[in-house]
């Protein structure tokens, strides 16, 4: 297993020396940021109508959270179902178009290890995205006092969901030596996964329409909005990214029998 | 062993015993099964039938101590083209289980090994194809491997590099001990580093002994005509010979 940590800084190096990753996180603040600033004018134009109308029971309840933090994490989600696709796409298609997948595979490494190390690397601009959208709220501090608990709550569910995206995203690349397609893939499951609350929505209410929302991306990143970390959340992203990871070492150990 | 790709039989009971520092040339025409022979021998590819032990570990049960047992350079050299030089081989020497501290010196001596100390620093993606050969080269010897699985070394060289990598090749075999598999086309680059030659031609062993054997009499570019053309359905007028009929 000590050689997990040697392959996820490669996988780390490897992408932090191509423009790419500047151009996806750069291109991702500069949403991240469009998103955030405009939710913040719509809440201060909001302020100001009910200051006006007088409305102080009202404006009581008006915060930071629930209406500025909470719904950018919710728009910085969007953009991360098509971003993440981008980072993780090279993952295992290009080690098999270098050729140095015959490398990893004739050397002394198990396929375990290849997975772990090739996942960890993906979580690292994961990481840095999550860390790129904690600045927005971070800059309220300085004008207001948004609950610092409760946007961390929203930071770490963003990095679950995230996780999972990055797990679907190197799924996908396994399968497949082109970047594109395993992009493609990767973003479709993704969005199906995100938007499986809107067939929950339809299906009578019982054990079918549960499961449905239980399986969703959505229903488990929401109540990480609100401030709430809740376990079986937890549990969903650890059972959905070890799932992945199984079928993933399957993948490319059945790429050997191709 | 046998390898099986859907109905084609790319290799057909293969069968063959490496001694300890032999330097074996892997010839045959293009198809023969060369390539498929070495991705089993390397463990990137499972045999259909049959087992491998390399330097007395099994593939099957031992896989990860064979693999370490082995040093493969592919047709293609696995190269990471955005990493610089060196830090390309201390990734490898790293999951080829040099211990921490022998990693420095270890690159250190492929680097001088393999003529690479100018490019040492550059980015692979901005090599010749020669230096990215070596490059290749030094990977499948930075970690000293008992075993040494070359697929084409030789193969966009000069001929100036031709006979550095050739020479580096007999020093790694006579002075150090190891066991070199070597396949090729280039069949004076098998009398120059070999003392034994298998030939395989349609998935199977046509010829296997020491290079006096093999040639007798004969130079070997004959006995390689002769043996890659016999056994095949109906050969067509200068379908097996190299540069026959383009039609």
């Amino acid at each position: 297993m000590r050689h997990i940590g040697v392959i996820a800084a490669r996988e780390v190096r490897s992408l932090f020396v191509t423009p790419a990753a500047y151009v996806l996180l750069a291109g991702y603040a500069v949403l991240a940021g469009y998103f955030f600033f405009v939710g913040l004018g719509f809440f201060v134009q909001r302020l100001q109508q009910v200051q006006q109308m007088q409305m102080f029971d009202y404006l009581q309840q008006m915060n930071l959270n629930s209406e500025v933090i909470g719904p950018s994490f919710g728009s910085f989600s969007v953009i991360l179902v098509f971003l993440i696709p981008l980072i993780t796409m090279r993952t295992f298609a290009e080690e098999r178009v270098n050729g140095t997948f015959e490398l990893l595979l004739t050397s002394p490494l198990s396929t375990w290890e290849i997975v772990l190390g090739k996942y960890l690397g993906v979580l690292g601009p994961i990481l840095a995205i999550v860390a790129i959208s904690a600045c927005y709220p971070a800059l309220l501090l300085l004008y207001g006092n948004p609950e610092i608990l409760q946007t961390l709550a929203g930071l770490l569910g963003l990095f679950c969901y995230g996780a999972t995206l990055g797990a679907i995203g190197c799924f996908a690349s396994a399968l497949t030596q082109n970047q594109i397609v395993a992009a493609v893939v990767a973003m479709i499951v993704g969005l199906m996964l995100y938007l499986l609350e809107f067939l929950a929505q339809l299906t009578p209410p019982g054990a079918g329409q549960e499961l449905i929302r239980y399986l969703g991306l959505s229903s488990h990143f929401q109540p990480a909005l609100e401030g709430v970390v809740r376990t079986q959340d937890l549990v969903y992203y650890a059972i959905v990214v070890t799932f992945l990871l199984t079928v993933m070492r399957t993948a490319i150990e059945s790429l050997r029998w191709r | 062993m046998s390898r099986r790709f859907g109905d084609l039989v790319a290799v057909r009971d293969v069968s063959f015993r490496i001694e300890r520092g032999e330097v074996v040339g892997f010839l045959g025409p293009n198809g023969a099964g060369k390539t498929t022979t070495m991705r089993i021998l390397t463990g990137f590819l499972p045999a259909s039938e049959g087992s491998v032990k390399i330097a007395g570990h099994s593939l099957d049960s031992e896989g990860i101590a064979a693999r370490r047992a082995i040093g493969y350079l592919p047709e293609t050299p696995p190269l990471y083209p955005e990493m610089r030089v060196d830090g390309y081989l201390r990734y490898v020497a790293a999951i080829q289980d040099v211990p921490r501290r022998e990693r420095s010196a270890r690159v250190e001596r492929v680097l001088s090994g393999c003529g690479l100390r100018e490019v040492r620093h550059r980015v692979i993606r901005t090599l010749s194809k020669g230096f990215r050969q070596r490059v290749g080269l030094a990977q499948a010897i930075v970690h000293e491997p008992k075993v040494l699985v070359l697929d084409e070394p030789t193969s966009g060289l000069d001929p100036v590099q031709v006979r550095e990598i050739r020479n580096l090749i007999r020093t790694l075999a006579e002075e150090e001990g190891r066991t070199v598999i070597l396949s090729t086309h280039v069949l004076p680059e098998v009398e120059a580093v070999c003392r034994r030659v298998l030939l395989i031609a349609d998935g199977s062993i046509r010829v296997d002994g020491s290079l006096e054997e093999v040639r007798g009499a004969d130079t070997l570019e004959a006995v390689f005509l002769r043996e890659a053309v016999r056994g095949e359905a109906s050969p067509g007028p200068g379908e097996a010979g190299e540069g026959g009929d383009f039609a």
